[in-house]
């Protein structure tokens, strides 16, 4: 039997260690069940009249997490207040980006493990030398796991007051840990749009690639204006990147201001850096709908277009026709009796090519996701894409001249399934004339598929949906309308004309391509995409005419054709590759840097100076925020120029092997990288950390500066 | 030809469906509220839909969490009930607690522990699978919502104006439902009808 007399006495005791208090007199470290909590300075003594700064570090049990300023669904933000000596003022916190806890359908905004609530604290400028600053903390939170506990415990720091010419000492580490946590100020506009209960945030940047980014999430630091539990759907575009927010229950009206976080993860060496920055933007309403996805609107639907016109067309090559005319022929018999069911059977076939489409499409959208995990880029600002394109092309146009031909076998195949009466039959009939397609590709269709190529999951399959609606088009209408086989052209001669005829466009593209290749790397890849273009064509020839030839002739054939394809594949694949980069950091030498080469840094050392090395590259989100944060500040820059260092810059944008061997020296496979090799040609270098601030570089390098001075 | 905006469109509600299915139900103020019918602590049932013409308060409640002992310990919530009890206001506790998580009792121990803390409400509603918290979209405890003697949700929130476990600070602090109440009873329309809440966060079976 229950006993309520237990259940009372806990609630009074529940009720009674409700806050956790530590002894009235504060002291610089106190500590509950769950969480330890310290004052830490940046630094150990004051002058009259500076600006320190104060954290509160709290360091939280496992699975146990205190909230941020906006705590989400549930929960309370940790607040802290400061007791001061008279005239001494302190700021509001400094949050450090927070992470999501979900619990559920309750999602809450807060921190695990550990993290440091920063201030700003102004000393009067009216402190006597030799007193003691006595900072007093009476710090509140809410820690939760499952449940909720309030706590409160009270800290106290004396830092001593010294004259101006004493050093005021390096404080704790704590206190630059936490900085570097801090949310920065973004480094590419962010713009907002309001829509019907969701709110779009855009960062803009066409020429930043964005690829790299693993997730994105948006922190509102007010509650109401964003569901908390809501998923916030993003995608990555030439334009830049938009998240999607649902609008909460205090929902931002136009012209209001929205403020939170933006956290960035990105995927680099040794895992992933996760980044903060500052989002502080007014919106417009839906309507004004800006130029940018205007843009890119007609460009996907003109894609579209040629698409369905390429889908049409296909249905005159001759590998198609055959398949339509016969199946036409078997509509022509039933029509008559059954209107309904010749309806059906053209439906049953369009089904089966867009089936075979969206395979098709859904192959290219693994490739490219599995691409883009080994590292591959499907866009024509990589000049591997643009030769292997090129080389489709060719291949495709010397395929519709008529050098070489494909896919007879699995014609044979598909012939006995299509060949199935009833409604299977047509749909496997819709299978097979988008698998004879395939090969025989129109060259509306080749462009549509390079173009679909670089754009989201969603476009691509738009646009190979249309291609196979084009496809399916003229069957579907015939039967749809039987009397329009009438119209049916007859098979003959002329096919082949067109099909040849077809072949130059084709040829028109590879030449165009090869133009875009010799702009991105140079006059020698020309020679390289022709070499390979001849080495296909023989390849192509060789394995036409082995199809006719005795089985020895056969294999032998085939074989050298496989083999002198690899070597134009791997050929084109190396020259590209080791071709010296487009023009990037070459011209830049008026500015403070010089680019790396493993030289200059060797002649550098041996002459003793130092040497600051910054591998960075375009398409890394945490390099570029690096420099913008720090590597480009004037105290930075000041520091370097006062310590006669050399500021060496390698571009890690094209893979150079050179820095890849750098990198590898330090146990890194990828970038960001920062190293500063003291002066003195046998010192040890140092590396700095991943996220950088003015300070740690300015302190890494001031630092060893004082030990080689000793 | 919106193809583009159209699949984007299309792509993006169907991400919020299925989203939604995990947020549930929003109930909106002005529009009618949520029916439900649940097992009260009394060994009845309650539905909603039976009690139009009278105005009903639901309050998302766990007697563990430190926030709901702030209101109860100093009597705030109890007087409240007692008030809105005496004009006619239907209150019910409802209990979304899922079974071993903290707040899940018995309806007896959930009557005992009324009389013991001197509340009360009209009935304590049991919610241990969480159906009626998901569909008004509970997430914290205390929480209220408001619906008026026609079945519309007129408030929903948090209640009072100043988030935090001290009983200090419940004079000091501007207390939403009471005021909603007070509106309702003169025929004004609710001034703040969508507060924030703050508390612990409703324990959903996971």
């Amino acid at each position: 039997m229950f006993n309520f007399r237990s259940l009372s006495c806990v609630a009074l005791v529940l009720s009674s260690v409700c806050y956790l208090t530590a002894p009235q007199a504060g002291t610089v470290e106190a500590a509950t069940e769950q969480v330890k909590a310290r004052l830490v300075a940046s630094v150990d003594a004051v002058h009259a009249g500076d600006e320190i700064l104060v954290g509160v570090n709290q360091r939280i049990i496992p699975h146990w997490h205190t909230y941020w300023i906006n705590s989400g669904d549930s929960g309370l933000p940790t607040t802290i207040n400061y007791k001061l000596p008279t005239g001494a003022t302190a700021g509001e916190i400094q949050w450090p980006t927070p992470e999501r806890i979900t619990l559920g359908s309750v999602t809450n905004y807060g921190y695990a493990n550990e993290v440091t609530l920063l201030s700003s604290i102004k000393i009067p400028s009216d402190s006597v030398v030799g007193s003691t600053f006595s900072i007093n903390a009476a710090v509140k939170w809410l820690v939760c796991e499952e449940i909720c506990i309030p706590q409160k415990v009270d800290l106290a720091l004396d830092l001593p007051v010294v004259p101006p010419s004493v050093n005021t000492g390096q404080g704790s580490p704590l206190i630059e840990a936490a900085r570097v946590s801090l949310p920065v100020a973004s480094p590419w506009p962010i713009s907002l749009e309001h829509g019907e209960n969701t709110l779009s945030l855009r960062i803009t940047d066409k020429k930043f690639n964005f690829k790299a980014i693993q997730t994105i999430a948006f922190y509102p630091s007010e509650w109401g204006k964003v569901v908390h539990n809501a998923e916030q759907p993003w995608q990555v575009s030439s334009e830049g990147i938009e998240l999607t927010l649902k609008s909460g229950e205090a929902p931002l009206s136009v012209g209001q201001n929205l403020s939170g976080v933006l956290a960035i993860t990105e995927n680099s060496s040794g895992g992933s850096i996760t980044r903060g920055y500052v989002v502080n933007v007014t919106g417009q309403a839906a309507v004004v709908s800006n130029a940018s996805s205007g843009e890119s609107e007609v460009v996907l639907t003109t894609a579209l277009l040629l698409a369905l016109l390429g889908g049409v067309i296909l249905n005159l090559m001759p590998c198609v026709f055959p398949v339509l005319s016969i199946k036409a022929l078997s509509l022509i018999k039933h029509a008559q009796q059954h209107p309904k069911e010749t309806r059906l059977h053209g439906l049953a076939y369009t089904l089966g090519i867009l089936f075979s489409f969206a395979l098709l499409g859904g192959v290219l959208i693994a490739l490219k996701a599995g691409g883009a995990q080994i590292g591959w880029g499907f866009q024509f600002q990589s000049p591997l894409f643009v030769l292997a394109v090129a080389y489709l092309m060719f291949a495709v146009g010397l395929s519709l001249s008529g050098v070489f031909s494909i896919g007879g076998s699995i014609t044979g195949i598909g012939s006995s399934l299509a060949g199935r009466s009833g409604y299977s039959g047509s749909f496997f009939t819709g299978v097979l004339a988008t698998v004879v397609a395939t090969p025989c590709t129109a060259p509306f269709m080749g462009a549509a598929i390079g173009f679909a190529l670089t754009q989201p999951a969603v476009s691509l399959l738009s646009v190979f949906f249309s291609l196979g609606l084009g496809l399916a088009l003229p069957f579907l209408l015939l039967s749809h309308y039987p009397a329009l086989q009438r119209k049916l052209p007859k098979a003959g001669i002329w096919m082949d004309r067109l099909k040849q005829g077809l072949a130059f466009p084709m040829y028109g593209a590879a030449v165009w391509l090869v133009w875009v290749l010799a702009q991105q790397a140079g006059v020698n890849s020309v020679a390289i995409a022709l070499g390979g273009m001849v080495i296909i064509a023989f390849a192509a020839w060789l394995y036409e005419f082995s199809k006719y030839s005795g089985k020895i002739a056969q294999r032998s054939g085939l074989g050298i054709a496989s083999l002198s394809l690899a070597f134009a594949l791997l050929g084109g694949y190396f020259g590209i590759e080791t071709a010296p980069a487009a023009p990037t950091l070459a011209a830049k030498s008026s500015k403070n840097f010089e680019a790396y080469t493993p030289e200059r840094l060797s002649a550098l050392r041996h002459q003793g100076k130092p040497v600051f090395v910054n591998l960075t590259a375009a398409w890394c989100i945490s390099c570029l925020v690096n420099e913008k944060v720090a590597l480009s500040q004037n105290s930075v820059i000041d520091a370097f120029k006062q310590s006669g260092i050399t500021y060496l810059k390698g571009d890690w944008t094209n893979r150079d092997a050179e820095i890849t061997k750098l990198l590898a020296e330090f146990g890194r496979s990828g970038v960001p990288l920062y190293v500063f090799y003291p002066a003195g040609n046998a010192s040890q270098p140092i590396v700095l950390p991943q996220i950088l601030t003015p300070e740690i570089v300015t302190k890494a390098v001031g630092a060893s500066l004082v030990n080689a001075a000793l | 030809m919106f193809l583009h905006q159209f699949y984007k469109m299309a792509v993006i509600s169907f991400a919020f469906a299925v989203g939604s299915t995990a947020v549930y139900a929003e109930p909106v103020i002005d529009k009618p509220a949520p029916l439900f019918s649940g097992a009260a602590a009394d060994g009845s049932t309650i539905k909603l839909d039976d009690l139009k013409g009278k105005t009903v308060v639901l309050e998302w409640t766990n007697h563990e969490c430190p926030f709901v002992v702030k209101h109860y310990e100093s009597g705030n919530i109890p007087k409240l009930q007692k008030e809105a009890v005496a004009k006619g206001i239907v209150w019910l506790q409802v209990i979304t607690s899922a079974a071993g998580k903290q707040g899940s009792v018995s309806g007896e121990t959930a009557q005992k522990l009324n009389a013991h803390r001197g509340a009360t409400p009209t009935n304590t509603v049991l919610d241990s699978d969480g159906t009626i918290g998901k569909l008004y979209g509970a997430t914290n405890t205390p929480q209220f919502f408001i619906i008026d003697p026609q079945g519309v949700l007129v408030y929903k929130g948090g209640i009072d104006s100043i988030p935090s476990a001290d009983q200090a600070d419940i004079p000091k602090a501007e207390n939403y439902v009471s005021a909603a109440l007070a509106d309702l009873a003169t025929g004004r329309k609710v001034a703040k009808s969508s507060t924030k809440p703050y508390g612990c966060s409703v324990k959903y079976a996971s």
